[in-house]
């Protein structure tokens, strides 16, 4: 079964390479290249893409925007963002937003295919940096500020949505180490590690929301 | 009853009646103001034929015959019982005072005894009597008193105008007079101690309060000079010393008073305060030299100085009241002012002054000693000022205390408002030498790099592929540096693994296993931001040339801490260093110079095979003070291109 791919990106140059990339792979096909958030929404209506590839900068549309939409009207959809640096400021919006992926631009075509086909199976990237600032997303979400009241330390670590698996594998990539070596650390595949990976993003995408709708309820505006 | 004169004594009267003293004299009782007088020792009544002589009560100047002593007098009262006899409540006699001993009886039979002086005891009452007349004595009509009285040795017997009546019309006039003369000294004599003791113990505590120290010393000698008031009978041998300590604490009170007033007007006369003092010593010595003989000389001729003296304190009072303005010094002069005219009364009352017996015998008949209540009053007033300048001082110190916490706190605000401004200041300080550091390091590396491959590309001197190599290591440079400058990271272990999850795919994609490993502690692997920037470079740059040129299959990338500070080493399998190698001598050129500016140790070695690279990093503190070496003293990065 082929994996169908959207590709929203407003830099033609980009717009080719990943197209390009798509197409070099059989197990790949293209259901679109748009330049523009809004082209984007309305092919969504017509296709269900397996993976998109969103640009931040698009042109009408922010595109943390246009990620949210997607992860909330079609959770089948993975979201890999496309950023320059990876620098953990936009990924991080994106993930929250619903992104379960990020990607290089100058990233090789071959490098390409395999982050759209790892995605696709189930395990995302993630970096120290990124893995350190999602464990302190979920530390001062407000899922964890509510019942801390009773103030136990231990309160906050057991109101986090993470298991406590997922707790330690963010511990261990933000101490530095590979997704290799934190599965043998646990004992577990490496590609069980970056499947743990995957569900931290959701979740951290549904903390993410309950956090704005808390925060929506505070200021009376629900 | 009283014969009013004139007006005037009308008002005397008023003030009788004021002080409470027999006012019901005028009612129920009969004050006696007629007797008959002579002078005999007999024990038993003389008899009417004996030289009786008539006299009018009060007799305050009966003195024995010249050449007699030892001598009595007799008195003898007549007064008519009412019709209708005595009537259900007993009668009594009053006498307002009698200061020596006596015996009363009524119609020839003995009444009552007051005892009197002899060899043991020498006796001065204080207290009015009043005796009761038993009911049988009483004679319906006519009645006669007789009192003996002892002439006292020294001075003249002072007879009262005594009243008869029903006991209990005499019973107030009685209990008003034990009050006022006796009941209020006493009371007076133990408040003064715990005064005196009470402003003393200030005073000692305090010695520069020497108005405190005055007032206590004149509060102990008032209490004992009242102290008469209290012991009516002294033992015979102790009566000379007795008498002088009465002198010495009364003179003694007025020169206290004196220098009081003296300080209080804010005057420093030593040779008038010798002169007080010495003044003060005559009478008691006088006393104690003369014997009993000498207390009239005393009392008459010494005492009299003591009102120059009271007008001298009613003199710097009211001038310092002139000057000072203040209700203290007000009151004060008006209290000095009741005690002179008390002292004056008092005076004039003991020593018989003959002008003021004839202007006011009623009144100096009832002989009330007012100096005594005066000067309670001079004393309450006292104590009050000195208590609202103790209270003053008080609010003085608290007021004072206040300004000073203000003053702290204002203070301290302004510290804290400093301390912030200059922490602000700092801050922008670092803050400026951050973006210094980042500029230069841009400038030197990033813009060197560029600007070298523009001009390379234009003139031609450039391939495809060493292009798109050239933007490779810009955007790496540039990834590292968002990484490392990233403002939520400050955790060098965090940014070596970012460096090293960016590298271990890059190397992969090269053909290049690699293997990480960090052996130091958490502590010491604390770099600050900056020089951990300079420092993933410099192994950026050794990754580099091992992807680039070394053509080797596996790399190592050590992290380990050491006593001499952190060690990072890269070790490849390739094909080792080739000295002619131009591209690898710039790029070498360029680690070493971040080294230097690292204040780190780089050596790179051929281990055949391949080549070793090892940075050695100072100890925390040594790393510290790298920190502060400017960056634009360092040795200027090259382009590792920047010829062919």
């Amino acid at each position: 079964m082929s994996i169908g791919v959207l590709i929203v990106e407003d830099e033609p140059e980009f717009l080719n390479r990943f197209s390009q990339a798509v197409r070099s792979d059989a197990n790949l096909h293209l259901l679109g290249a748009v330049a523009s958030g809004t082209e984007a929404m309305a092919l969504l209506n017509d296709v269900a893409p397996d993976v998109m590839l969103v640009d931040l900068g698009l042109p009408d549309i922010d595109g943390v925007q246009l990620i949210r939409h997607v992860a909330a009207r079609y959770p089948g959809t993975d979201v890999l963002v496309v950023t320059m640096f990876g620098d953990d400021e936009h990924v991080l919006a994106s993930i929250e937003a619903g992104a379960t992926g990020y990607l290089l631009k100058d990233t090789s075509i071959a490098r390409i295919v395999a982050s759209i086909c790892e995605i696709r199976a189930g395990g995302s990237p993630i970096s120290p940096t990124i893995a350190r600032r999602v464990l302190t997303r979920f530390r001062a979400g407000p899922a964890a500020t509510v019942p801390a009241l009773n103030s136990a330390p231990a309160t906050a670590i057991e109101a986090s949505p993470l298991s406590v698996r997922e707790t330690d594998i963010l511990r261990l990539v933000s101490k530095g180490l590979s997704c290799a070596e934190v599965g043998e650390h646990l004992s577990i595949s490496s590609h069980t590690v970056v499947t743990h990976v995957k569900n931290i993003y959701r979740k951290l995408a549904v903390h993410s929301r309950g956090e704005a709708i808390f925060e929506a309820g505070q200021l009376g505006l629900l | 009853m009283p014969t009013v004169r004139s007006r005037w004594r009308v008002a005397l009267a008023a003030l009788v009646f004021l002080c409470a003293v027999p006012r019901a004299a005028l009612a129920g009782p009969l004050t006696l103001t007629e007797a008959g007088m002579v002078l005999s020792d007999a024990p038993t009544v003389p008899h009417d034929d004996a030289p009786w002589q008539r006299v009018a009560l009060p007799d305050l100047e009966r003195r024995p015959q010249p050449g007699r002593s030892g001598a009595a007098a007799w008195y003898r009262i007549d007064f008519e019982l009412p019709a209708g006899g005595a009537g259900a409540t007993p009668w009594a006699v009053y006498l307002p005072y009698f200061y020596d001993g006596a015996q009363l009886f009524l119609n020839g039979e003995p009444l009552v005894r007051i005892r009197g002086s002899d060899e043991r005891v020498r006796v001065r009452w204080v207290r009015p009597h009043l005796v009761t007349i038993p009911e049988p004595l009483l004679r319906p009509g006519r009645n006669e008193l007789h009192v003996r009285a002892a002439l006292p040795e020294g001075r003249a017997l002072q007879f009262p105008a005594l009243s008869i009546g029903t006991a209990d019309d005499l019973q107030p006039l009685y209990d008003r007079r034990l009050f006022w003369q006796r009941t209020l000294p006493q009371t007076a004599v133990v408040l003064s101690a715990l005064m005196a003791a009470f402003i003393l113990y200030v005073w000692w505590r305090r010695r520069q309060e020497v108005l405190y120290g005055l007032l206590g010393l004149a509060v102990l000698l008032w209490g004992v000079r009242t102290l008469p008031f209290v012991f009516e009978q002294v033992p015979m041998n102790l009566w000379t010393l007795w008498r002088a300590a009465f002198f010495a604490a009364l003179a003694g009170f007025a020169v206290v008073m004196a220098l009081f007033a003296l300080r209080f007007a804010g005057l420093r006369l030593r040779w008038l305060e010798s002169g007080l003092w010495a003044y003060w010593a005559i009478g008691p010595a006088a006393m104690w030299a003369g014997g009993p003989g000498a207390e009239p000389w005393v009392d008459r001729i010494w005492g009299a100085g003591l009102i120059p003296i009271g007008l001298m304190i009613l003199l710097l009072v009211a001038w310092s009241a002139w000057q000072q303005r203040t209700w203290q010094a007000w009151t004060l002069l008006g209290a000095l002012g009741l005690v002179l005219i008390a002292g004056v009364h008092d005076y004039t009352m003991v020593s018989n002054v003959a002008w003021a017996t004839r202007l006011a015998p009623v009144w100096l008949g009832h002989r009330v000693y007012l100096l005594q209540l005066a000067a309670n009053v001079l004393l309450l007033v006292m104590a009050a000022i000195l208590t609202s300048r103790f209270v003053q001082s008080l609010n003085t110190v608290e007021d004072l205390n206040q300004t000073l916490e203000q003053r702290v706190a204002d203070r301290e605000r302004q510290l804290a408002n400093q301390f912030d401004a200059m922490a602000q200041l700092e801050r922008d300080r670092a803050a400026e030498a951050e973006r210094q550091r980042i500029m230069l390091d841009m400038h030197d590396g990033l813009g060197s790099q560029l600007f070298t491959s523009l001009s390379r590309v234009e003139r031609g001197a450039m391939a495809q592929s060493d292009v798109a190599e050239l933007l490779r290591r810009c955007i790496a440079e540039m990834r590292l540096a968002l990484d490392v400058l990233a403002p939520s990271d400050d955790d060098f272990r965090s940014a070596f693994g970012n460096f090293r999850y960016r590298w271990e795919a890059q190397l992969g994609a090269a053909g290049v296993h690699s293997t990480w490993s960090i052996d130091a502690a958490d502590e010491t692997l604390q770099v600050p931001a900056h020089q951990r920037l300079q420092l993933l470079r410099v192994l950026q740059e050794a990754l580099t040339n091992v992807v680039k040129h070394a053509h080797a299959r596996s790399v190592q990338v050590r992290v380990a801490s050491d006593p001499q500070g952190l060690r990072f080493e890269v070790r490849d399998d390739g094909i080792g260093l080739r000295p002619d190698h131009a591209h690898a001598g710039r790029g070498l050129h360029n680690m070493h110079a971040r080294a230097h500016r690292l204040g780190a140790e780089l050596s790179i070695t051929d281990a055949s095979p391949g080549v070793c690279l090892v940075l050695q990093l100072g100890a925390a503190t040594a790393l510290a003070q790298m920190a502060l070496r400017t960056p634009a003293a360092a040795a200027p990065l090259q382009s590792p291109r920047s010829s062919p």
